[in-house]
């Protein structure tokens, strides 16, 4: 039973993680057509670039909302120079289709390149701010520290704020319509290349709070390498298209839902075989459900 | 001449790699024999993506089911060398054809996505079970050049004999498979699967077929690469080999065979480059492991930023326009 609980606890903590890089794949795709595969590299560089803001400013939580908002100008910046540079070259012709795919991975190459320039190919460490000891229940320890608390508060909070942008104020109206009809949106006077940008900006932010809670919560420690960034550009992609690419609170199904998955088999299985239980379950719900757990038929158009 | 007569170039072509192979050092030997390789393997992905539409991002992965049937059966077997990379082929044209039922119904992004999804995944399976060898990974040994070759014929001549003769027939026989019914109906699917529907194209048989001779392609290429280094190991086949393959597929130019040559060269040529630059301004170790990354990076950015079709059909584009004129 507390086995049990304890898987419980891991994939909802590792779920909510994988959201916060689902949110951003989703927001991207909405708003461009384009898979950003660059993203979990975004992600690495906004949780180097908040290692260094905790080093200097000696507070994580000073550090994550700096780090967002840097993460943001840095996503924003990749879109009006690579991406409507990409679009206006390219929108015909038979590499159309791959063209975006293909400089979002020259993208993570470029940044990971970058990382190692400056950092070095060591790692760094960030200390979480707060313990890690797990809650005690009478004689049981359960998987749920402080920490994982206020990790899976935060994401709260994030997909809160998120999904009240986007459903009650007019940035949020304009996001959906660009998203749902550019031609249209561009007719009714929204103009949807700013809009495109601040989607970008928004999954860059996410991703960036994705990048960090993601480190503090397991061993905190990052290298340009590292197994957790390989997570999250999986993770977040899967997570993203089992919940149908194409709505938020679906990107946040989908990921704990992979996460809970994961975790079950992480716990009565074995841990090794995560990546390939994870890639069964993407070619499961793509072949028997394309469109995702939450998404309509036509949706699925790419 | 060699125009109406393709078999007469690619004969020629044989004859003067066999030559040169006599007059280089070892090492540009052994980097004939990669890019022989990686010839093969770029093909195989300029096949799937610029014939018939359909990205992986997941070849390496593909290229380790080569690289482990390859072994498996020559270790367990001791299966003569020609028929494990007979073995090699099936094995990863098997594992296409099961990958393409699943791609064939998946478009763009959500293709490329599950096979990278697969890339990461699928190494992790030798590390589950034991008959895979784990991290080390197992030993993949073709035995001495035979001696009737002479006795100076060393083994990464035989390396590059093996790797440059597999890679002309597979670009051959492929050069005959896309001027055939089969090539049409890929290049016909790519262009418009609905069009192609109606014109009597089984378009979703096509996109299996396309996936299954590519992945063959790519079995072949791994066991040629676990040849050259003798071993197969999950870290044989990472990540950055899938990514370095699509960008060779890239700068190649995805939608002609043409140019097959200009990526599997640049990608070895890079490693090498680098290893001028760091040696001759002696710098540190961080621009040493970092700089070949940049230069795929920065190489893949501009080239489908400025020249998405390739160099090769660039050129050709412009061609006809002033022709036209």
């Amino acid at each position: 039973m507390a086995q049990f609980i304890n898987m419980l606890l891991i994939g909802i903590g590792a779920g909510s993680i994988y959201a916060l890089m689902a949110i951003a794949m989703v927001l991207v795709w909405r708003s461009t057509r384009v898979i950003n595969f660059a993203q979990a590299g975004m992600a690495l560089l906004s949780t180097y670039i908040g290692f260094e803001l905790v080093q200097k400013t000696g507070n994580f939580w000073i550090a994550l909302p700096l780090a967002m908002i840097l993460g943001a100008l840095f996503s924003a910046l990749v879109e009006i120079l690579l991406i409507r540079t990409l679009i206006k070259h390219s929108t015909s012709g038979p590499v159309a289709g791959i063209v975006p795919i293909i400089a979002t991975l020259g993208l993570l190459g470029f940044i990971r390149a970058m990382i190692g320039f400056i950092w070095g190919n060591q790692d760094i460490q960030i200390q979480p701010p707060l313990s890690k000891v797990g809650f005690k229940f009478g004689e049981e320890t359960i998987s749920l520290s402080p920490m994982n608390l206020l990790v899976l508060l935060t994401v709260l909070g994030m997909v809160l704020v998120l999904g009240f942008i986007f459903q009650k104020t007019s940035l949020g109206l304009s996001l959906r319509a660009s998203a749902y009809s550019p031609e249209i949106a561009q007719l009714a006077g929204i103009r949807v290349g700013a809009i495109r940008t601040i989607g970008w900006a928004i999954a860059g932010a996410a991703g960036a709070a994705a990048g960090l809670l993601q480190t503090v919560n397991g061993t905190g420690a990052v290298s340009p390498d590292s197994l957790e960034f390989s997570l999250l550009l999986t993770f977040g992609f899967i997570a993203a298209v089992i919940g149908g690419l194409e709505s938020l609170p679906g990107a946040v199904l989908g990921a704990v839902v992979l996460g809970l998955v994961l975790a079950a088999v992480q716990i009565y299985i074995s841990g090794t075989l995560v990546f390939i239980v994870a890639f069964a379950l993407l070619l499961l719900v793509l072949l028997v459900r394309p469109q995702g757990f939450i998404g309509t038929k036509a949706g699925r158009r790419a | 001449m060699l125009k109406k007569h393709p078999l007469i170039g690619f004969t020629l072509f044989g004859v003067v790699l066999f030559l040169l192979s006599n007059r280089v050092d070892e090492l540009r030997v052994f980097q004939g024999a990669t890019v022989a390789i990686y010839v093969i393997a770029i093909a195989s992905i300029i096949l799937l993506t610029g014939y018939s539409g359909q990205v992986s991002l997941g070849h390496g992965a593909l290229l380790a089911i080569g690289g482990y049937a390859a072994a498996l059966s020559r270790n367990h077997w001791g299966a003569p060398v020609w028929l494990t990379f007979c073995i090699a082929v099936l094995a990863a044209a098997l594992g296409g054809y099961f990958l393409g039922l699943a791609a064939a119904r998946l478009s763009g992004p959500y293709l490329a996505g599950t096979t990278l999804a697969l890339a990461i995944g699928l190494p992790s399976i030798a590390n589950q079970f034991p008959i895979f060898g784990g991290e080390q990974g197992l030993l993949y040994d073709i035995g001495a050049p035979p001696a009737s070759l002479g006795a100076d014929f060393t083994q990464y001549k035989w390396y590059f004999w093996i790797a440059s003769l597999a890679a002309l027939i597979s670009i051959y026989w492929l050069r005959n498979v896309m001027n055939s019914r089969y090539g049409r109906n890929w290049k016909a699917v790519r262009g418009n699967d609905v069009a192609a529907e109606l014109a009597g194209i089984n378009v979703g048989r096509n996109k299996v077929l396309a996936f299954t001779v590519s992945a063959g392609l790519a079995g072949l290429a791994g066991a040629l690469l676990a040849m050259t280094i003798s071993t197969v190991s999950p870290g044989a086949f990472p990540l950055a080999l899938s990514f370095s393959l699509a960008t060779g597929a890239v700068l190649s130019g995805v939608t002609t065979l043409g140019g097959v040559m200009i990526g599997a060269v640049t990608l070895v040529a890079i490693p090498e480059i680098v290893d001028t630059v760091v040696s001759r301004f002696e710098s540190s170790e961080t621009v040493a492991n970092n700089l070949p990354g940049l230069l795929v990076s920065t190489l893949l950015i501009l080239t489908v930023l400025f020249v998405p079709n390739g160099p090769v059909e660039q050129m050709r584009a412009r061609h006809e326009k002033r022709a036209k004129r």
